[in-house]
């Protein structure tokens, strides 16, 4: 955390080549992510669907649902947290930066959320669609920020301030 | 007060903390469908029942769902605490025993089916003790979170009572 809130040049050098290597796993769990995604038929409407919509009587909707809304939320937390933190010690400008987070943000909670719509309300057209422009959004967001940080932490400019 | 170092990762933090309410949430709503809140139920879970025909779990079907909370569950408790130590500096006594609380709760929560499934059947309810404990503690921490990176106006009057004052902040800053 250090390198983090006293962003010191030694410390950042020193902090670069693991920061580089954790954005090289971050770079594979997002592929792996939509990888395991398009595996199980979840990146068309009709196997998401198929997946993840609620049979009849099924008030709460499935089992899965709930897992994978669990799953994922931990997966995305994690990734916009160090993502985030990064960008913030890199010369990134603020505003740049913010957008990315907030779009990436913005684009995991309807990825998570979008398929409880038909369990709010049966029959709720186009929630599958809805969930996968989302969950395709995060995924360039959160690549953007891997991008960007890998490009830019521990740069000169930064050093400054943020 | 918040430490003025925690503004600029605001939006990574908040991220951070909506997911986490997430995953409390939805941790909550499986525990209920999955076994439910009372002893009886956590018990049948584990120990099957023959009017639903339900199976006893296995230890390999326990351990498939102890092994990734193992991680996961320590992983997010260590950089939230951190997060709010980072965040207000805390007082040492109130966070160590909510810290402790949380820990705690998160430890039995996980050991306690393995112990319900092969030693102590009885010792259902303290599974649903220390899931209700670790939910209820794990949002105040969120709520702390959540304080440290609201505006400044409306955060002077909602920093609890785990908090440190401004001067020993600045001694733990130093």
């Amino acid at each position: 955390m250090r390198f983090l809130v006293q962003p010191h040049p030694a410390a950042l050098d020193r902090a670069r080549p693991p920061v580089r290597a954790f954005l090289a796993f971050s770079v594979l769990l997002l592929v792996g992510w939509a990888a395991s995604r398009a595996a199980h038929g979840a990146l068309t409407p009709d196997g998401l669907a198929r997946i993840l919509e609620p049979s009849p009587g099924e008030r709460f909707g499935p089992l899965a649902l709930w897992e994978e809304v669990h799953q994922g939320a931990f997966l995305y937390g994690f990734l916009l947290l160090t993502l985030g933190s990064l960008l913030v010690v890199s010369p990134v400008a603020p505003g740049l930066r913010n957008a990315l987070i907030g779009v990436a943000t913005a684009a995991a909670l309807v990825d998570l959320l979008a398929p409880f719509l038909p369990v709010v309300r049966p029959g709720f057209p186009g929630w599958a669609a809805l969930r996968i422009g989302a969950f395709a959004l995060a995924m360039v967001a959160l690549l953007a920020a891997v991008v960007l940080a890998w490009a830019n932490f521990g740069r000169e400019g930064r050093r400054t301030g943020g | 007060m918040v430490d003025p170092r925690v503004a600029r990762f605001s939006w990574p933090i908040a991220a951070f903390a909506a997911m986490v309410a997430i995953v409390m949430a939805t941790g909550a709503v499986l525990f209920a469908r999955k076994m439910g809140f009372d002893g009886g139920h956590v018990r049948a879970f584990y120990l099957g029942a023959e009017a639903t025909f339900a199976p006893p779990r296995s230890l390999a079907g326990l351990l498939e769902v102890a092994i990734p909370h193992l991680l996961a569950v320590p992983l997010l408790l260590f950089v939230t605490l951190h997060l709010v130590a980072f965040a207000f500096g805390a007082r040492r006594r109130p966070f160590a025993l909510l810290a402790g609380i949380t820990w705690g709760c998160a430890a039995v929560g996980i050991g306690a089916g393995f112990v319900i499934r092969f030693a102590w059947p009885w010792l259902a309810p303290l599974k649903v003790a220390a899931f209700v404990g670790l939910e209820a503690t794990m949002l105040a921490w969120l709520l702390l979170l959540a304080a440290a990176v609201l505006p400044p106006a409306r955060r002077e009057s909602r920093s609890g009572g785990l908090t440190a004052s401004g001067a020993a902040r600045s001694r733990a800053a130093r």
